[in-house]
């Protein structure tokens, strides 16, 4: 089901075929703007670290070595690599999921409801997010570690279920794409303001959750600072923390150096792929046939 | 129908003022209560501690006093934190407008359905999103090389010398570049997802009345994504006044170039975990959240007030 | 959204944010009371009871060091934790060691840290668990390095950096460079190289390798912060000898006579994959480094010993990098943690297999002086017997060094004067009393006594 089957737009027809061929080729050529820096991971996958820092960077030289690599970052140190990445699915599924819950729920309260606070509440979530937070992990660290929660996966799982950026989109989202009208009707059958969210709202919300769900779990799987901090035990680390580990065995600097370059680009190539096959399937929730099929019922 | 749906559409980021009377306040509260509450207790209460914690000052040696606001004085006769955030200012200027502009024509233009390869090119250009921080420095860092970059090959073959991507002068062009990369897919994703809650009744009626595809974005689909616009340019004043990832990436590559206080982030940071200034680190960000509250509060007051008039 | 609204709600939160103080104590440091003397029985004791032991070190390969300690002590187990290395690792340790627990009882400390971990009182003086003879076990200079001025063990040395010149042989014959012995020879070496070749560099000076440049200091005889003593802090580095220093490759930098690019970067490692560089002056780590950082270049690199000031004199040369193993203060696991930190630096079959298979240049002189290490023909550099070389070099490294108590901020000020002198070809000479400025003013803000000379 592609985008252009399902829309019933106008479009095509009264468009002479030149324009179209023209935009085509403009957005193919920002398409390949984009991928150029996956291509060089992709070649860079395939080099052995003698070739790596002698060949040109941009194309395919000297042994193809990607399933040598792939082979060897998979099984190295006791299959640690997996581990990690099972890891990273699990704190990036549950954050993501719970996470897009949690602020839709909240978006569609904040955008639905008058209550005493409401505007305080929703100024303090973004206002919280202006203050960057990367010079106060150690009291953040300080304040986890007292609650017991550091150097446990909660410490990576909790605070990603907060995205205030996912709020303030829910919130805008509810207000673009649920009709009070589509709430009354509810109301007048007689349903309890939870079976409206659930049964009626959140598939009008389909597009937007999408959206939050995927960023939220870009934001998860791509977290280090926290990990870093927050995790002793390398049996919890997610894939991000793993390569920086591994980066920093290869560019050691007055120890002895592991061959690990080509398994950090490696393993950063297998670790985008989750994230690519994550956007295709969430792609679907973005076709607006959910959406405006519902509003008509 | 459509009327209502268009009414809802003008309206912006925030929680609307007047809620109606004959809604539950208590089911309101029972909706944000799960948000608030992991959020109270997982962003705020660090927050407020290290607040607390920026109105001392421990030393290296003698111990931990109490200073009132003598971190919050200090920051502001701080020259290389105002340096830091003039420059962090100028980057807001001068990339955001790019980045949206683009952003808002990708997300367009496959809305149109014009394009082949649509979710192709969709994908691709969300991927950098997905691409971790580490790997981005590694390439880019090799792209603009000045030894064995392409570039710095290719302008070698033809007897030229390629700028120097790296260098003082264009290093601030640079970290543009790759936050443009980084995050127009993301922006993009927002603005499409927001073209997919616009009502196609709108679109019909728009085609009734003989409208082409560009007039259709033009006056129906840009005043529809005002909402979500909004939401993209306030997310973006925060991401560059936090600029933080990609300098301290590059910081690898011309430590001479981006020194420690290149961005204010990057000087809270290096504050912090290079200088052992917890207290000043966490002041820093402090002033730096206020800057950003204003900067943001000021933004929204302008567009608000232009789109009125 | 209504302006009138959001600035007074927002305003509110901030407001809120800021006031509301919380009853938590700033700092949260809980340091044990440590015996002052134990005795023999105390510790077989100690090493019988079942105990588990937490150990941070970046080092891969450590898991066999910790059997052997395990097969030695069955009752004791170590945990071992790879948070990192370098910057990474010290943020983390000093974040955990703030904190109730967390920290861990032995932790991987490089030479040029130890002073800025005891400053805070984060480690523990070994003093009372040292084994007979410990000192005896080490060289020098790499003993001298992990105590304190009151005499306080500090730390344990694993391994050490001795400085050399790796070199290009073949860049050498091809432009008939002889190998430089003194600094001067060097100097003119990298004017012949740069005119035979303008693409090709005598060596690199790192801007942002402060590290590097306290070797070529401590070379010299220049030696900064000998002297300072808790709060007490001296600062000297614009003496004649560091001035010297400076000036020496601020001509070559602002001669354009050696490269400035940074290193530990792709950039820098394709650099010496192509053969940008004709020298490495780096130390007894480099040359396993480079085995895998420019493989393709295997067999055309030499060790040659540091390039000397006096050629009359004898030679003289300094360290870079290496590291220790460290027992923390916070620690309740005192005798397991101290006796761990010896024995894996200490036992013979501990320190042959970090010498012979994890390539840490070792600091103990029985090492140093057994001719299977010495005498081992790296197949790399061409066959030639370059630990015994490091061995020779270590023996004249000059104990007299002293680190400051905060050196990540002396590197990251470094950076930011001289390094970025080089890279700007402006005075070095004026740039080092600038580094000196910025130490002094930090120092004075973190309450030390400073006295500049």
């Amino acid at each position: 089901m592609t985008a252009e089957t399902t829309i019933k737009r106008p479009r095509a027809g009264r468009i002479k075929g030149g324009r179209r061929t023209i935009l085509t080729i403009g957005m193919l050529a920002a398409a390949a703007y984009f991928l150029l820096p996956l291509f060089w991971v992709l070649v860079a996958s395939s080099k052995t670290s003698a070739d790596l820092f002698s060949t040109f960077g941009l194309w395919f030289s000297g042994d193809f070595a990607l399933f040598d690599n792939i082979g060897e970052t998979v099984t190295y140190d006791g299959n640690v690599f997996l581990r990690w990445m099972g890891n990273t699915l699990l704190y990036a599924v549950t954050a993501a999921g719970g996470g897009a819950l949690l602020a839709s729920l909240a978006g569609y309260g904040f955008a639905k409801y008058r209550f005493k606070g409401n505007r305080a509440m929703f100024m303090t979530v973004l206002g919280a997010v202006m203050v960057p937070t990367t010079a106060l992990a150690i009291p953040t660290y300080l304040l986890f570690s007292r609650l017991g929660l550091a150097d446990t996966p909660w410490a990576i799982i909790l605070p990603s279920l907060i995205n205030p950026f996912g709020l303030f989109l829910m919130t805008v989202y509810v207000q673009s794409a649920v009709p009070d009208s589509l709430l009354e009707a509810g109301r007048i059958d007689g349903a309890g303001e939870f079976r409206i969210f659930f049964q009626v709202t959140l598939r009008l919300l389909a597009p937007g959750f999408a959206t939050v769900l995927l960023f939220t779990l870009v934001n998860t799987w791509n977290n280090y600072f926290l990990p870093l901090i927050m995790l002793n035990d390398p049996d919890l680390y997610p894939i991000t923390v793993g390569l920086a580990r591994w980066q920093g065995q290869a560019a050691a600097a007055g120890g002895a150096s592991g061959d690990l370059v080509p398994l950090v680009i490696t393993g950063s190539l297998l670790s985008v792929i989750p994230l690519i096959i994550a956007f295709l399937f969430l792609q679907r929730y973005w076709q607006s046939g959910l959406v405006t099929g519902a509003v008509k019922q | 129908m459509t009327a209502t749906a268009t009414a809802h559409k003008t309206r912006t980021g925030a929680p609307e003022r007047r809620g109606r009377p004959n809604r539950s306040g208590r089911a309101g509260y029972l909706f944000v209560a799960p948000f608030m509450i992991v959020f109270a207790a997982l962003f705020l209460v660090p927050l407020v501690y290290a607040a607390y914690f920026s109105f001392f000052r421990e030393q290296l040696v003698g111990g931990t006093v109490f200073v009132g606001f003598e971190n919050y004085t200090r920051a502001f006769g701080d020259a290389e934190l105002w340096t830091g955030i003039g420059r962090v200012g100028l980057f807001f200027l001068i990339q955001v407008p790019f980045m949206l502009v683009a952003a808002l024509f990708f997300a367009l233009a496959l809305d149109t359905g014009l394009v082949r390869l649509g979710r192709f090119v969709r994908l691709s250009i969300f991927v950098p999103y997905a691409v971790p921080g580490v790997i981005a420095a590694l390439m880019w860092g090799y792209l603009y090389g000045p030894d064995f970059g392409p570039f710095a090959q290719l302008a070698e073959k033809v007897g030229a010398s390629a700028p120097d991507f790296l260098g003082a002068d264009l290093m601030l062009g640079s970290i543009a570049n790759i936050v443009f990369w980084e995050f127009t897919g993301y922006n993009m994703v927002i603005l499409f997802a927001a073209l997919r809650a616009v009502p196609s009744e709108l679109y019909e009626a728009a085609a009734v009345d003989g409208a082409g595809p560009w007039r259709t974005a033009w006056s129906i689909k840009i005043p529809a994504l005002r909402g979500a616009l909004m939401v993209c340019l306030i997310f973006s004043v925060i991401g560059s006044f936090q600029l933080f990832n990609e300098p301290n990436l590059l910081q690898g590559l011309a430590p001479t170039v981006i020194d420690s206080s290149y961005t204010p982030n990057l000087y809270a940071y290096n504050l912090a975990f290079v200088g052992q200034e917890y207290n000043y680190a966490a002041a820093v960000s402090f002033i730096l959240g206020l800057v950003i509250l204003v900067g943001s509060y000021v933004f929204m007051f302008l567009t608000n007030r232009r789109s009125r008039s | 959204m209504n302006p009138r609204l959001s600035r007074r709600t927002a305003a509110k939160g901030l407001a809120t944010a800021l006031a509301a103080p919380l009853a938590l104590g700033a700092c949260a440091r809980d340091k044990t009371d440590h015996p002052t003397s134990v005795t023999r029985a105390q510790i077989d004791e100690a090493m019988r009871t079942p105990t588990e032991i937490t150990f941070w070190t970046w080092v891969p390969g450590i898991e066999q060091e910790i059997a052997l300690f395990e097969q030695a002590y069955p009752a004791i187990k170590v945990n071992l934790v790879n948070a990192g290395q370098g910057a990474s690792h010290y943020a983390k340790l000093r974040t955990a060691l703030r904190a109730i627990n967390g920290a861990p009882d032995v932790a991987q400390l490089e030479f040029q840290m130890i002073q800025s971990f005891a400053i805070t009182d984060d480690l523990l003086d070994l003093r009372p668990y040292a084994m007979e003879g410990l000192e005896d076990r080490f060289v020098d200079f790499a003993w001298s390095q992990s105590t304190g001025t009151g005499g306080e063990i500090w730390a344990i040395p694993q391994d050490t950096g001795p400085m050399g010149m790796l070199y290009r042989t073949d860049i050498f014959e091809a432009h008939g460079i002889e190998v430089p012995e003194t600094w001067d020879d060097f100097a003119a070496a990298a004017e012949a190289l740069h005119e035979a070749d303008p693409e090709v560099f005598l060596t690199n000076l790192a801007p942002s390798q402060g590290a590097f440049f306290a070797a070529m200091l401590w070379q010299a005889g220049s030696d900064p912060f000998a002297g300072s003593d808790g709060a007490d802090l001296r600062v000297d580095l614009t003496s004649e000898t560091a001035s010297k220093v400076a000036a020496y490759w601020g001509d070559l930098a602002g001669r354009g006579l050696v490269s400035t690019d940074a290193d530990f970067n792709d950039q820098w490692y394709q650099a010496l994959n192509r053969g940008k560089y004709a020298t490495w002056v780096a130390p007894a780590w480099a040359p396993t480094f480079l085995t895998t950082a420019a493989a393709s270049t295997s067999g055309k690199w030499r060790v040659a010993p540091l390039p000397q000031w006096d050629a009359g004199a004898p030679p003289v040369s300094s360290n870079w990098g290496g590291s220790t193993s460290a027992v923390m203060a916070t620690t309740d696991k005192e005798i397991p943690a101290a006796v761990f930190a010896q024995f894996i630096n200490t036992d013979r079959e501990s320190t042959e297999t970090m010498a012979f298979d994890q390539f840490l240049y070792p600091p103990t002189t029985a090492l140093l002086e057994d001719p299977e290490f010495t005498g081992q023909e790296l197949e790399f550099y061409g066959g030639q017997e370059v630990n015994g070389l490091f061995a020779e070099i270590s023996d004249t490294v000059s104990p007299d060094f002293q680190w400051s108590p905060f050196q990540d901020q002396v590197y990251a000020d470094f950076t930011e004067t001289v390094g970025t002198a080089f890279t700007q070809r402006t005075d070095a000479v004026a740039a080092m009393g600038e580094w000196q400025d910025r130490i002094t003013e930090y120092a004075e803000y973190q309450g030390f006594e400073v006295t500049e000379s």
